[in-house]
């Protein structure tokens, strides 16, 4: 893996008593899940990536090989978008304008918003407040608002857990969508089914990298058993597609 | 010409938050016409209404000064004293909703953190302890460090994006602290009559240097105005705002400095005068929606007309102090909201 390939690196991570990570590379690219059981770490990780949670003494974040502390706030804005795993609002701004935030960083609150709407099944939506939408809707604004932001790096904290089945696989395509024209998503679930359309997983356990790869190198029953504690079996039952 | 209408009649359509960000124009939007408007027909009848009534011939010969006893109550009496209630309000309702912001609760505002009552502490000490013969700017600068002081005592008690239990437990606590100090230091060194005025607020025998004192809140508004979008981002989440490339913590150094500047000059001029940045930021709410590119400038208008317009209710009753009416309109409002959001 070349160096100026990768889009994403985490060094020498150490937060106490959260996380630590001595190091993990992700290339560009790349359609990357983050498992691990509650409390494994999954959240402050993607904080850190973020540029939102220090990486530690010592430690050191990359975004294209270029140093996040040399990369304004501003700038971060445009280069990477993060979705947090709560989606509380406490005013009641219309949908369209909590999507249109996402344009903060450019200047400007049009390009993209209509398209990210749409894309999430919003459309209808964009006028009500956003602290009157159920759960599922309110992470659907927020990664509309991520999508909005046109960034090349988008860090998802549990997109899918709200999500309807429907909605669930809209944005498991429109993250494998972004990898293919060249973005890196990286987001955190638990739902290990779907870890096979990934390109790469790491999973964390208790604050520690526990492996790093394809899913089938790395979810083999005797680390599900080891990290989950629970028994993989294939067995036929019901498999879901975008009709 | 003829794009520019087309462009109105697009951005016109659906795209209802695009509208104000996007004209070109100095067009004013109707919301802030019609504030405007309702303060300007108050302040006719704050001028006009008092002990000597003053017809609206009268009201324009004593501004023009043609009539001189009619000049005389205007310029040294109601003119001041209108300005002072106009800037007195519109500095409460811009710092309640810079406070709402920063705190992203709806229930934060100057009154209820005790950021009033810090600035009033500071300023009856000042004054019972003669620092304010010195100088005119004494007085502002001493409510200044007792507002500020009171700022971080709720920071420290309560947190950014506390619960609204325990930003209201701080500011219980830090309203009975400062009270108490106001208290004990006014009827030790003071007349008693003084406390009435700093304790429950007051506009009367205003004169043009206390216009002076609060003038600068204007200013302050002004510059807020150009945050009003990372307010927005702000007000859904400091670490939502940092990631979509807003400087939180730049950001809410600033909006600190103006919320408790705001504050602490408007009680330096009228003591502790309730409710008025917690009533007018949530109804402006109610009508034109969170987006603060709108609402500071709205703030600042419509807090203007409802502190002159409860002045003028107090008149007409028979002189109730204007930190009473603000209270009695607030208070229940207060109760109303706690039962919506808590």
């Amino acid at each position: 893996m070349d160096a100026a390939q990768n889009s994403l690196t985490l060094h020498a991570i150490n937060v106490p008593g959260r996380l630590r990570l001595p190091r993990l590379a992700l290339p560009r690219g790349a359609l990357v899940g983050l498992v691990g059981p509650n409390g494994a770490g999954k959240s402050t990780l993607l904080q850190i990536a973020a540029g939102l949670l220090p990486p530690g003494p010592g430690g050191r974040v990359t975004w294209e090989s270029e140093p996040l502390e040399e990369i304004s706030i501003l700038d971060r804005g445009r280069r990477a978008a993060w979705v947090p795993q709560e989606a509380h609002f406490e005013f009641g701004f219309s949908v369209r304008a909590v999507v249109g935030q996402g344009r903060f960083a450019h200047g400007d609150d049009e390009a993209g918003v209509e398209a990210a709407l749409t894309r999430l099944d919003l459309a209808a939506l964009a006028h009500r407040p956003v602290n009157e939408l159920s759960g599922g809707e309110r992470h659907r604004v927020l990664i509309a608002r991520a999508l909005a932001t046109d960034a090349p790096l988008q860090l998802w904290d549990e997109p899918l857990a709200a999500l309807d089945p429907r909605h669930g696989l809209e944005v498991l395509m429109l993250a494998r969508e972004r990898a293919s024209a060249g973005g890196t998503v990286v987001f955190s679930l638990h739902d290990l089914r779907v870890a096979h359309c990934l390109d790469h997983v790491v999973v964390l356990h208790d604050g520690e990298m526990h492996a790093s790869g394809t899913p089938e190198a790395v979810l083999t029953p005797a680390l599900l058993r080891e990290v989950f504690r629970v028994r993989a079996e294939t067995a036929p039952g019901l498999t879901l597609f975008l009709p | 010409m003829k794009a520019e209408r087309d462009n109105k009649g697009r951005d016109g359509l659906p795209g209802r938050p695009s509208r104000a960000a996007k004209t070109a124009g100095p067009a004013v939007p109707p919301y802030l016409l019609i504030a405007c408007a309702v303060l300007l027909v108050v302040g006719v009848v704050s001028l006009s209404v008092g002990e000597a009534g003053l017809t609206p011939s009268q009201l324009i010969d004593g501004l023009l000064r043609r009539d001189e006893f009619a000049a005389m109550v205007l310029w040294q009496i109601r003119l001041p004293r209108l300005l002072v209630g106009a800037l007195v309000g519109a500095a409460l309702a811009a710092s309640g909703v810079v406070m709402q912001a920063f705190f992203r609760n709806s229930l934060a505002s100057p009154g209820l953190l005790g950021v009033s009552s810090g600035g009033t502490a500071g300023a009856v000490v000042a004054i019972a302890i003669g620092a304010t013969a010195t100088s005119l700017w004494v007085l502002p600068l001493a409510s200044i460090a007792g507002a500020s002081l009171a700022t971080f005592a709720v920071i420290g008690l309560a947190r950014r994006g506390a619960s609204t239990e325990r930003l209201l437990l701080a500011g219980v606590a830090l309203n009975a602290l400062l009270g108490a100090i106001t208290t004990y230091v006014l009827s030790a060194y003071e007349r008693n009559t003084q406390i009435l005025f700093w304790l429950l607020g007051g506009i009367e025998d205003r004169t043009w240097e206390h216009v002076a004192m609060v003038a600068p809140v204007v200013l302050v508004g002004a510059l807020l105005w150009p945050l009003g979008r990372a307010m927005d981002l702000l007000a859904l989440g400091p670490r939502e705002a940092q990631s979509l490339g807003v400087d939180v913590r730049s950001l809410r150094r600033k909006l600190l400095a103006a919320s408790t500047l705001l504050a602490a000059l408007a009680t330096a001029v009228a003591g502790t005068v309730g409710f008025v940045g917690l009533i007018v930021p949530h109804m402006l709410r109610l009508i034109v929606g969170p987006e603060h590119r709108r609402l500071l400038p709205l703030s600042l208008v419509a807090g203007a007309a409802f502190v002159v317009g409860c002045d003028v209710v107090g008149r007409l009753v028979g002189d109730l102090r204007l930190g009473i009416v603000t209270s009695l309109i607030g208070g229940p409002f207060f109760l109303w909201m706690l039962r919506k959001i808590v």
